[in-house]
């Protein structure tokens, strides 16, 4: 082989981290998600984590022989191709942009130089894909952030990021699933829940599936507040 | 039950750790240092999973609402029971209205109160591991009240298990090569290798970062999975040693891993301890 498809590193004696030669993009996401469902039926195999280009698998035996596992893994890669992925659902969020849920809306605009309500459309109009989880529990790694919405994270991040706020960061955006620092800029926030201890699974979302943000207004975000904590409100994908 | 009478400095609830949840974005957590909470667990023989209390530098002072027996492991610590001083590593049989009043820590940072039967503190995700957002607390505070469980523990009498007390004074950690490592440059590496390295006053049960700088023009990478253990380094050359209650992905280049010894090791160093890397080889 001229250029390797992945690289396969041993990071412990029991973990090891397999990263492929490529950019992110949705074909390579594809086959990581692919080959964590093939990996993760192993039976020599814990548990599997992805990033962007890259998993770590996690053992329940020591590496005693390291080309027996490069040779394993190399014949699981050649059958990801008949490994048929969950359909990907379509996650529409209710996101309230009102100044009042938005504290840096007024000054992400003007730095973009856009209007605030054509910063929410561009927001809107776009289908982010799910990569994976991260950086805090239920935290979506989302691609799919139009250009002109690119902006430099804060230089000085602020200690309490609300739970449910939208904020966007160099090229990415994304949801904060709980109160924690944060260095993005905040433009609206959603009533949901992104991660629950409750449920299982604890995120209603998944690495693959899609998401797309709706603006909603001060009211119709407090009424969902009310029925959230009621219990009374299922939140369901569209197809 | 046992009632917490004063905190200490950071004292939290810990077991082995929250597994099969990382997918979702949830660290492992755990004691840091597992083998002496292991020890602990074997010392009352308890189930392997029973939680244990991680005290770090300055224990707390409780009050036992039943008899039960505990053991303290880990770094050395002053403790007392109603003013009676107690030795590490044993049994010890309390009985209730007890009032256990540890100091600090001497040889070590991190000590573990282990009582029979185990913490029985509310289980979120198959662990009891305390972690901001996921349990209740975050850590043991004044007045709380832990429920404990029920063993029938008696020491043998004659049976003094001879338990090598660990030497948290060495300086040296193993560490293997990180993804990342064949990407600096011979001086780095040797600077890396040859140096003597010291911890700085930020480290947590999150991550470890020392003093010490390596400046490096490392790319970075695309997020990707780490693990405890991981170090790694970021654009401004700080050194960074993920530790169990971290991230589950990052974005800085990883330059070495320490295995789960190394990572019980240095969890019993505190700020300003030394510290070198000695360079295993890749396992093969």
């Amino acid at each position: 082989m001229s250029t390797k498809l992945f690289r396969i590193i041993p990071l412990n004696p029991t973990a090891l981290l397999i990263e492929y030669n490529q950019q992110p993009s949705k074909v390579l996401l594809e086959k990581l998600l692919s080959f964590k469902l093939l990996v993760e039926k192993q039976a020599k195999v814990t548990r599997c984590v992805m990033g962007y280009q890259s998993l770590i698998i996690h053992l329940n035996e020591e590496i005693k022989n390291l080309s027996w596992w490069k040779n394993h893994l190399n014949e699981l890669q050649i059958q990801i191709k008949k490994v048929k992925l969950n359909k990907a659902k379509l996650w529409k969020i209710p996101v309230c942009y009102d100044n009042k849920y938005a504290p840096d809306i007024i000054s992400l605009s003007k730095a973009l130089k856009l209007e605030i309500e054509e910063l929410i459309s561009i927001h809107t109009q776009t289908k982010y894909r799910i990569y994976f989880l991260g950086f805090l529990p239920g935290f979506l790694y989302l691609e799919g952030l139009n250009k002109r919405l690119h902006f430099p994270r804060k230089e000085n991040p602020i200690l309490n990021v609300p739970k449910g706020a939208v904020g966007i960061g160099g090229k990415q955006t994304g949801i904060y699933p709980n109160l924690s620092p944060g260095g993005w800029h905040l433009i609206g926030n959603t009533p949901l829940t992104l991660f629950d201890i409750k449920q299982n699974p604890p995120c209603f979302a998944s690495p693959g599936d899609w998401v797309s943000f709706t603006s909603i207004d001060q009211k119709t975000y407090q009424d969902l507040e009310k029925k959230i904590k009621k219990d009374k409100f299922k939140f369901m994908p569209h197809d | 039950m046992i009632e917490v009478i004063r905190h200490g400095f950071y004292t939290s609830v810990q077991d082995k750790g929250r597994f099969n949840y990382e997918s979702y974005g949830v660290p492992l957590s755990g004691a840091l240092d597992q083998q002496s909470f292991r020890m602990a667990n074997r010392i009352l023989n308890n189930n392997p999973k029973a939680a244990a209390i991680e005290i770090t530098i300055k224990g707390p002072k409780i009050r036992f609402h039943q008899k039960t027996f505990i053991t303290l492991t880990g770094a050395k610590i002053e403790a007392k029971i109603n003013g009676l001083k107690i030795n590490n590593y044993i049994p010890i049989q309390v009985l209730e209205g007890d009032i256990l009043e540890m100091g600090i820590t001497k040889n070590g940072c991190r000590t573990y109160l282990g009582v029979a039967g185990g913490i029985k503190t509310e289980k979120v995700m198959g662990s009891r591991s305390q972690f901001h957002g996921l349990t209740r607390e975050d850590r043991i505070c004044k007045k709380m009240l832990l429920p404990i469980g029920n063993s029938n523990f008696v020491p043998l009498k004659r049976a003094r298990i001879s338990l090598p007390i660990r030497d948290y004074s060495k300086k040296e950690i193993e560490v293997y090569p990180g993804p990342e490592f064949d990407q600096l440059t011979q001086v780095q590496k040797k600077n890396l290798l040859n140096s003597s390295f010291s911890l700085s006053n930020l480290n947590n049960r999150m991550a470890f970062r020392l003093k010490e700088k390596l400046k490096n023009e490392l790319p970075q990478i695309w997020t990707a999975p780490v693990i405890p253990g991981t170090m790694q380094c970021t654009p401004q050359g700080s050194l960074i040693i993920l530790m169990r209650d971290a991230q589950v992905t990052g974005g800085y280049p990883r330059i070495l891993q320490l295995n789960n010894k190394g990572i019980n090791f240095l969890s019993q160093k505190k700020t300003e301890d030394k510290l070198y890397f000695k360079l295993l080889s890749r396992i093969e």
